[in-house]
């Protein structure tokens, strides 16, 4: 397993660790329910180091990510995020992504699970292209860590030289947090408001600490990624490898807003609009029940008897109260207030198809 | 250091078993507990089913993990603490007592149990093996 540079931090402060995809991570610190609660009505903060990090500079930067990448670039404002895909030929996501387009460098976030896939991925299609660019991984040398609560801001401002209520949802700016530079992005995965930062990994232990100390009278904690998992699936933002993955695109997945279709000479979007014109049977559905038992990835889903589809992401919701799920069901059993049975351990419980997302904080 | 009963037996699997003459009650410990998290379902036997020892009987279920509860003792099950399907409470805050999950009629002695010693030997082992 390895480290990140805030593991210990989190042994020291007695969290759950476990093994996430080879990296020792802390799961939870008092508890889900507390730390979910904490986020949605305070602020919590993330250790992300495990996360992927991408640098793609030279002439050709945007036109390697152009190809690489789902989402539409060209209207990418510099200061800008947007979320997006790395398909293959076929239209399947080989990671979902974040990019970032900056003055002279593109940076690319990725998943703990992409580290090893998503660099030998776009260098092939660097190498191919004929590109002028180089593709760098910084993943070792870059810290990330993430606020993401109502109290974000407030943590943050007093410890970094920039104005931050001048900073839009999926922004980014470069500004000095306790001397450091550093990159934050008004970007998460809680569907709260928050940040998150990119700075050289030898400052985490000091970044990690004075947010800690700033948002202490704000009632931070840090949370684990059993909370973040709980957070994400009620803000209904997808999980690579669970609500898409080489089997699963992103149109079935309900997913489109992270591609523009019109794209030419992009890898994967000639593919996914042939699927588009042939029409596909599946389609991503959001599943509620108020009480009972927890819908757990892979459990089967049945209408009336007849078996239409699998559960994809699953949990009991901490700000509902209530169980919750997506699934990929054929299209003729993904009509809203529909009631599909769900198989778990060997028995079936009712849920409903409900709108997504489950949880949609007020502004 | 949570306060664990003397006067009942646990399992290498965490779960608890009080006998008095031919009547057992069973439960989960607190390491069990603790290592769940934060609870939000649990399944009981149905009053009536004839348990084998080690066959699985109850599951407790929390927001990431589905724990499996194996019987610590063979016989009829008699009786099953009800109100833990609507609020698990009990379990997180006295699971040696208000948090019993079912009574059985022994059909015989419990498997294979041990005393509260072997059981914290055995908790400070799997602590330090890092679980």
């Amino acid at each position: 397993m390895r480290d990140t540079p805030l593991t210990q931090a989190h042994i020291d402060r007695d969290a759950r660790m476990v093994d996430f995809h080879g990296w020792n991570m802390p799961v939870q610190y008092t508890g889900i329910l507390a730390e979910a609660e904490c986020v949605r009505t305070k602020v919590g903060l993330f250790d992300l180091c495990h996360m992927g990090r991408l640098e793609i500079r030279g002439a050709d930067r945007e036109a390697l990510v152009d190809r690489v990448f789902s989402g539409r670039t060209a209207k990418l404002k510099h200061g800008r995020a947007k979320y997006g895909f790395l398909l293959n030929e076929a239209g399947y996501p080989i990671d979902d992504v974040l990019v970032y387009r900056d003055l002279d460098v593109m940076h690319v976030v990725i998943n703990a699970t992409g580290r090893d896939t998503d660099p030998a991925w776009v260098r092939l299609q660097n190498e191919k292209s004929g590109f002028d660019a180089t593709v760098v991984d910084v993943s070792d040398d870059q810290a990330m860590i993430a606020l993401q609560g109502p109290a974000s801001e407030m943590t943050l401002q007093p410890l970094c030289g920039t104005d931050l209520s001048a900073l839009r949802y999926y922004g980014f700016t470069t500004a000095p947090v306790l001397d450091v530079e550093c990159l934050m992005a008004r970007t998460g995965y809680t569907g709260e408001d928050g940040f998150e930062l990119f700075f050289p990994q030898e400052h985490a232990g000091a970044i990690w600490s004075a947010l800690l100390g700033s948002g202490r009278s704000l009632g931070i904690a840090p949370i684990g990624l059993g909370a973040r998992d709980t957070l994400r699936l009620e803000a209904g933002m997808p999980l690579y490898g669970q609500e898409i993955n080489l089997e699963i695109h992103p149109l079935e997945a309900d997913l489109a807003f992270g591609l523009d279709m019109d794209k030419t000479g992009a890898i994967g979007i000639e593919a996914l609009r042939a699927i588009r014109a042939e029409g596909f049977p599946r389609r991503a559905v959001s599943l509620g029940a108020p009480t009972g038992r927890v819908a757990r990835p892979g459990c089967k889903l049945f209408q009336g008897g007849t078996e239409v589809g699998t559960v994809t992401s699953g949990t009991h919701s901490p700000t509902l109260g209530s169980n919750v799920a997506r699934a990929l069901v054929l299209a003729e059993a993904a009509e809203l207030g529909g009631i599909l049975d769900v198989e778990i351990r060997g028995r079936t419980y009712p849920f409903e198809v409900v709108p997504a997302p489950f949880y949609r904080r007020k502004r | 250091m949570a306060d664990r009963p003397s006067d009942i037996q646990y399992t290498k699997t965490h779960e608890w078993v009080r006998v008095q003459g031919d009547e057992a009650t069973v439960g989960i410990t607190d390491f069990a507990v603790e290592h769940l998290g934060d609870l939000v379902f649990v399944d009981l036997p149905e009053v009536g089913r004839t348990l084998d020892a080690g066959e699985a009987a109850a599951e407790v279920e929390s927001v990431k993990a589905v724990g499996q509860v194996d019987s610590p003792v063979a016989g009829e099950v008699t009786e099953v603490n009800e109100g833990l399907a609507d609020d698990q409470g009990p379990l997180t805050a006295d699971p040696y007592g208000e948090g019993w999950l079912y009574k059985v009629k022994l059909s015989g002695a419990p498997g294979n149990v041990m005393d509260l010693g072997a059981y914290e030997q055995q908790l400070a082992t799997e602590e330090a093996a890092g679980e």
